[in-house]
């Protein structure tokens, strides 16, 4: 297993986000998580990434513990996540966003930006490449979230509905990028509202709600589990698309 | 044919400083020159630590007390010539900058600018009270030169050119910074630590990194002044208008920018010169008016400084006249 997270919880004061959630994923897989609003997708995440240490738990990375690890470790190890609200550099242009990632491979300066430039070919953002990142919007901020992380030549990359809020055309293009990311070797692991991303995508899905996994599996099978239609609580599993927080 | 518009600012910067003394010769003119240059290099100095990092020192001070301490104190203990105590100076501005980053880069928030306020004030404190260092008295350097060694000039015409050579070699440095991946990690820290730290980036070595850049360089100016000068005193080297000076001129010109403290001092020290010199010994007083009201001024309208401000306006004139 490449993932693996065992019984791991976060809580805020008494409130546990996350309780007991556990995930394995292999090399190679395609994993997705869903949940309602507030589930514990994005906290789970942020345990996952060491942007948080779980109150309880453990996580294995490639056999190394990296429970209470901080996020610079992780990105070091293989490990790139992406921001549920987009984090991009935004007084930065888009190469030197997507260089800031690049440099952890390869220190040097015109090596960083070659790497940075085939990530940015890759990712469909050239002809914004020497724009400002805040002048791009949600989408393409999203979308230079996804380079920055390549950039850092993840082994494992942690998508946070890195998809929403795209029109349909544009939600395609996405999925091919996924696709082609995944083809490259890339284990991803994503948090996605929309039915279509994960049931295209996924080889496996987590559902969360209320901080617990209350089932996982095979994508169709996951939909028609009582427990998720019932957290979704009449909004039917197959149009639980909603717009981004 | 790209690089030539890039360039010719910097060659009419340095052809107008280095010709500055010939033409303006006279005392008056060439005092404000090295006052010019020196609010340059230690606002310089600040902006890789409080510009490019974005972490804002308000006590500086203490790294450029201790560069101007240390070459007076070696003349005053063994009668060697000041320029031998820069080294020390740097050395412990050094390890007092790395004293301050680790606990207070572990911090969020405003530890880090609050802190340094804190510990500068201590230390002007304490050199009052300390015999060594001449206590409130302060202390003195050579009062005639006993060799060229003494850096000790009757005429500003020397210190004006050493203080220009400096500033060419610090700027040279963060021209150099801002394209290796350490001034790529300083920006990106400076905007979104959360994100650097996610992209492997290792957010407190390099602030520390920054302040320890930062706090040699400000020592080097310290050094300067109290070689060129000839005294310190706790204010004259620790006081807060000594801190709060590198941070407005840095953030007037444009912070995180190369050429914005040189602006920013190119604005505020003539300024600041014609306030003393038209009301007096009341002009003090009226430098702390200047410096509120230009934090204001930041404040309210152009958090970028000028550099900033002509950015935004020179595309578009640049466009208008050369629209097709
Ligand atoms: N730092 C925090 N302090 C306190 N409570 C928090 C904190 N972060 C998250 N929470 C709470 O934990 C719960 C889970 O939040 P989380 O963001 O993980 O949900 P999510 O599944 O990602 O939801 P969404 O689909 O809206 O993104 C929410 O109730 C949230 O309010
Ligand atoms: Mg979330």
């Amino acid at each position: 297993m490449l993932l693996e997270a065992h019984a791991v919880s976060k809580s805020f004061g008494d409130f546990f986000a996350v309780r007991d959630a556990n995930l394995s994923v292999g090399e190679g897989e395609i994993v997705g998580l869903i949940g309602p609003n507030g589930a514990g997708k994005s906290t789970f995440f942020n345990c996952l990434a060491g942007d948080a240490v779980p109150t309880s738990g453990k996580i294995i990375f490639d056999g190394q513990d990296m429970t209470k690890a901080p996020p610079e470790a992780h990105a070091r190890l293989g490990i790139g996540r992406t921001f549920q609200v987009p984090a991009t550099f935004e007084g930065m242009s888009v190469i030197d966003n997507v260089m800031v990632g690049a440099f952890l491979r390869h220190p040097h300066q015109g090596d960083a930006r070659d790497h940075a430039s085939r990530i940015i070919e890759l990712t469909g953002l050239k002809a914004q490449m020497d724009l400002a990142a805040h002048s791009l919007g949600t989408p393409g901020r999203k979308r230079l979230e996804i380079a920055r992380v390549l950039a850092t030549n993840p082994r494992l990359m942690l998508l946070d509905e890195s998809l929403a809020g795209l029109t349909p055309t544009e939600l395609q293009e996405a999925i091919r990028l996924v696709r082609k990311i995944h083809e490259m070797g890339i284990t991803i692991v994503i948090v996605e509202h929309i039915m279509e991303v994960i049931m295209t995508l996924a080889g496996r899905v987590l559902a969360f709600n209320q901080g617990h996994v209350i089932a996982s599996g095979r994508p169709e099978d996951v939909v028609k589990d009582e427990a998720v239609i019932e957290a979704y609580l009449g909004r039917g599993s197959h149009r639980v698309r909603r717009r981004s927080a | 044919m790209n690089k030539i518009p890039a360039l010719s600012p910097t060659v009419l910067l340095a052809v107008a400083l280095l010709i500055y003394p010939l033409i303006f010769s006279g005392a008056f003119y060439l005092d404000v020159g090295v006052t010019f240059l020196l609010a340059a290099i230690s606002a310089s100095a600040w902006n890789i630590v409080g510009g490019y990092a974005g972490q804002v020192s308000v006590g500086h001070a203490m790294f450029f007390g201790l560069g101007a301490y240390a070459p007076l104190l070696c003349y005053k203990l063994y009668g060697w010539t000041p320029m031998a105590g820069i080294p020390f100076g740097i050395a412990a501005s050094v390890a007092l900058a790395i004293l301050i980053g680790i606990p207070t880069f572990r911090l969020t928030g405003h530890y880090f600018s609050m802190a340094t306020i804190a510990v500068a004030e201590l230390i002007r404190i304490y050199f009052g009270t300390w015999d060594l260092v001449g206590a409130a008295i302060g202390l003195q350097g050579p009062a005639t030169a006993r060799g060229w060694w003494d850096l000790t000039f009757r005429s500003e015409l020397p210190y004006y050119y050493i203080f220009l050579t400096v500033l060419a070699v610090l700027l040279s440095f963060t021209y150099l910074m801002e394209r290796h991946r350490f001034g790529y990690y300083l920006r990106a820290i400076k905007v979104g630590e959360r994100a650097a730290r996610s992209l492997g980036v290792p957010v407190q070595q390099t602030k520390i990194r920054a302040l320890v850049l930062s706090a040699m360089f400000t020592s080097v100016a310290g050094s300067l002044y109290s070689v060129k000068t000839g005294f310190i005193d706790p204010e004259s080297g620790f006081g807060i208008l000594v801190s709060v000076q590198m941070v407005i001129i840095a953030a007037l010109g444009g912070a995180g920018r190369l050429y914005g403290p040189l602006i920013g001092a190119l604005i505020l020290i003539p300024l600041q010169t014609a306030t003393n010199t038209w009301f007096g010994g009341g002009g003090t007083g009226l430098t702390f008016i200047v410096y509120g009201g230009i934090i204001v001024l930041i404040a309210r309208y152009e958090p970028g400084g000028i550099y900033d401000l002509w950015e935004q306006i020179s595309p578009r004139r640049w466009r208008r006249k050369h629209a097709s």
